[in-house]
């Protein structure tokens, strides 16, 4: 029951509930308020007139027009009657003389003996007036009227407050156990997911109202997060996979220097061991940076940076190693080529293809780096004179772990590229191989918005 | 400064909840000569502020916890100790967090011992630096200043990145510098890159330096890196 009212349904029922009672009973009160007041003043008004209208009237006169008023007039005068100078009444229908000034002026007097009744009390309003022969002469006027059309008012609100009020709080009642059974259907269903049913996801109905809304936001998030895990684990696999053959090959490595018969072998054992483990460990480096490049935290180093800044400092890094190979590098900028990034990974992606396009030029080749806007789009091309991709394995080059047939013999992880492809999707560019010219051509071009 | 007290500011204070590491660590820098000290956060914290560690090697998350937080407050208070802070946390963004937090150098896991080794001489090697404006070794002279370097009465005209390569070596006299180290604090690289491309530029260092007849001034550490042969 205490859960019941927790509920926020119900809570806004209640609050509907009394801000109408007050709504409703505040509009017939201000009704009721207005008629009484125009009722009372207009009665206050007639009475103060037919009294002054009456002070130069003979007694006779008057007798007749109160017997008159009494028989025929009675909507607006209930009550007239003459007092001589010593308070006793000559004629009317009042026995006393009410306990009000003799003014001219209408007063409120609350409980009026009827006339020709056995004690029956209601309220009046009346007005005395002196005559100039010492007469005082009395007029009123039942107010039963008012207080009867007050009953009614009351008995209005009554009756028409109790169903609506009752109305509200059923409406209230079933949206809140609607409400309720719904969020009971999804805690369940958020609680099987906890439990490793990854798949299963919120229910969302075709109503379209907050609850619909926020389950379709946690499913999306619920598809994000497994797709985040699918990935996840295909690092993992990866990592897994790629360290099982430098793993197979040092175990063996290790045993065959164990079993060598002197210690010069057992140390050429232990070393080409030691080479393979620092083999896997750069992969392993590899892999956790491109996990880390793909899923990890976006970066929030991105500022406004130079492009043929950052080519011409690796270019001036890599220049000695070109030379020693005997390659010509050449560098041609359009200075400057502002992009919004992250400085480290750019130059860790450039490094990545200078690096690469020195590695696969044979001597006496040349490596061409250019940076320039095309159609408006920042464009970065690295260009060798090596054997170049062949057209069989274009498709796969950006492939984790894929190594060209003649790469094989070169040193690397085999994931420069993957790296380098995944910081140019990072800052919205593609890296795309621009075709053999006569060796590999590969640009780095931002994509347009 | 007396023996005893000598003995103290060699400790090493090692913060790492990984014992087998911790215990490769550990046996790694007792052979090369160092005094190894496992440690809590807390400990490592506590022996810090009353000057009884040379150098800190603090693991990122230690049983759940950041141990930058406690780096932090460290430096803080004032105490200088300098600090390495090992993380399997390998992207720049984490690196420059431990960096502004008060570590003076960031290792990636995982790393070679030569590399870590390599490291905690640097670090130690720090607390010596005083503003000098003139380095030496043997016979060669460089002037921070001016900005030129001699062998003996020869001027050696050096490119500025060669300038800061050889200003590296010569901060950091007789001590292994992997070449790691050399693209983080000469290049500002703190990416894994093929790294022949730091022998060839050490190559052509050498060949300026270097005077014919006699060893060369920078020399080769198989497996580690190389070193400036101090006593040449």
């Amino acid at each position: 029951m205490l859960e019941f009212f927790r509920s926020s349904a119900v809570r806004v029922a209640l609050a509907f509930v009394i801000v109408t009672t007050v709504a409703t009973t505040a509009v017939f009160g201000l009704v009721y308020f207005e008629i009484r007041e125009a009722n009372e003043v207009r009665n206050r008004l007639i009475l103060e007139a037919e009294a002054a209208k009456s002070v130069d009237r003979s007694v006779d006169e008057l007798r007749t027009a109160f017997e008159a008023r009494l028989t025929h007039d009675l909507r607006r005068i209930d009550y007239a009657a003459l007092f001589d100078s010593s308070h006793k009444v000559m004629f009317g229908n009042i026995d006393k003389l009410p306990a009000i000034a003799v003014d001219g002026k209408a007063h409120y007097v609350a409980a009026t003996l009827v006339p020709g009744s056995d004690n029956r009390r209601e309220p009046a309003i009346f007005v005395a007036r002196a005559r100039p022969d010492g007469t005082i002469m009395v007029l009123g006027r039942s107010l039963l009227e008012s207080f009867a059309f007050r009953r009614i008012v009351q008995a209005a609100l009554a009756a028409g407050l109790a169903p609506m009020l009752l109305l509200a709080l059923a409406i209230g009642a079933y949206f809140a156990r609607r409400a309720s059974r719904r969020l009971t259907v999804i805690q369940g269903a958020i609680a099987r997911i906890m439990k490793g049913d990854t798949q299963l996801r919120l229910p969302v109905g075709s109503r379209h109202d907050t609850i619909d809304k926020i389950s379709r936001d946690v499913n999306s998030m619920l598809d994000e997060i497994g797709r985040l895990l699918v990935q996840l684990k295909g690092v993992g696999d990866n990592i897994a996979h790629d360290l099982r053959s430098p793993l197979a090959v040092v175990h063996a490595q290790l045993e065959r220097g164990l079993e060598s018969p002197n210690d010069v072998q057992l140390r050429e054992s232990v070393k080409q061991a030691l080479t393979h483990i620092d083999k896997a460990m750069l992969t392993v480096t590899a892999l956790l940076r491109l996990a880390d490049v793909e899923y990890g935290p976006k970066s929030n180093n991105f500022r406004s940076i130079d492009l043929s800044a950052i080519c011409t400092e690796l270019f001036e890094f890599y220049e000695p190693l070109a030379t020693s190979k005997s390659i010509k590098m050449t560098l041609e900028t359009q200075s400057p080529v502002r992009i919004v990034g992250d400085g480290d990974l750019m130059r860790e992606a450039v490094s990545n293809l200078i690096g690469n396009a020195i590695k696969f030029t044979p001597e006496n080749g040349t490596v061409s780096i250019s940076v320039s806007r095309e159609d408006g789009l920042p464009l970065l091309r690295v260009r060798d004179t090596g054997i170049g991709i062949e057209p069989g394995e274009r498709d796969k080059i950006f492939q984790r772990f894929y190594r060209t047939e003649s790469g094989h013999r070169v040193p690397g992880s085999g994931l420069g590229l993957s790296i380098a492809a995944a910081i140019a999707n990072l800052h919205e560019f593609d890296l795309r191989f621009g075709g053999n010219d006569p060796g590999a051509v590969f640009e780095m071009v931002g994509r347009r918005k | 400064m007396t023996k005893t007290s000598s003995n103290r500011i060699q400790t090493i204070v090692l913060v790492e909840d990984e014992t087998e590491l911790a215990n490769e660590i550990k046996a790694e820098l007792e052979a090369k000569g160092h005094l190894v000290r496992p440690a809590s956060i807390a400990e490592a914290a506590d022996a810090a502020r009353v000057g009884d560690a040379a150098v800190m090697i603090m693991d990122r998350i230690v049983f759940g916890e950041d141990s930058l937080v406690t780096l932090e407050a460290l430096r803080k208070e004032g105490v200088k100790v300098p600090v390495l802070v090992i993380s399997a946390l390998a992207s720049v963004d984490e690196k420059v967090k431990g960096l502004r937090a008060g570590g003076d150098d960031y290792l990636t896991k995982p790393f070679a011992m030569e590399e870590l080794v390599a490291r905690v001489d640097a670090l130690q090697r720090r607390l010596d630096d005083v503003r000098t404006t003139k380095l030496r070794v043997g016979d060669l002279e460089m002037d921070l200043i001016e900005k030129t370097v001699y062998r003996g009465d020869t001027r050696i005209e050096l490119l500025p990145r060669e300038f800061r390569l050889m200003e590296y070596f010569l901060r950091h006299p007789g001590r292994v510098i992997t070449r790691a180290m050399l693209l983080e604090e000469v290049w500002q690289y703190h990416f894994a890159l093929e790294t022949n491309v730091v022998d060839v530029h050490i190559s052509n260092l050498r060949k300026k330096i270097d005077t014919k007849g006699t060893p060369s001034l920078i020399v080769n550490i198989r497996g580690a890196g190389f070193m400036l042969n101090a006593n040449a």
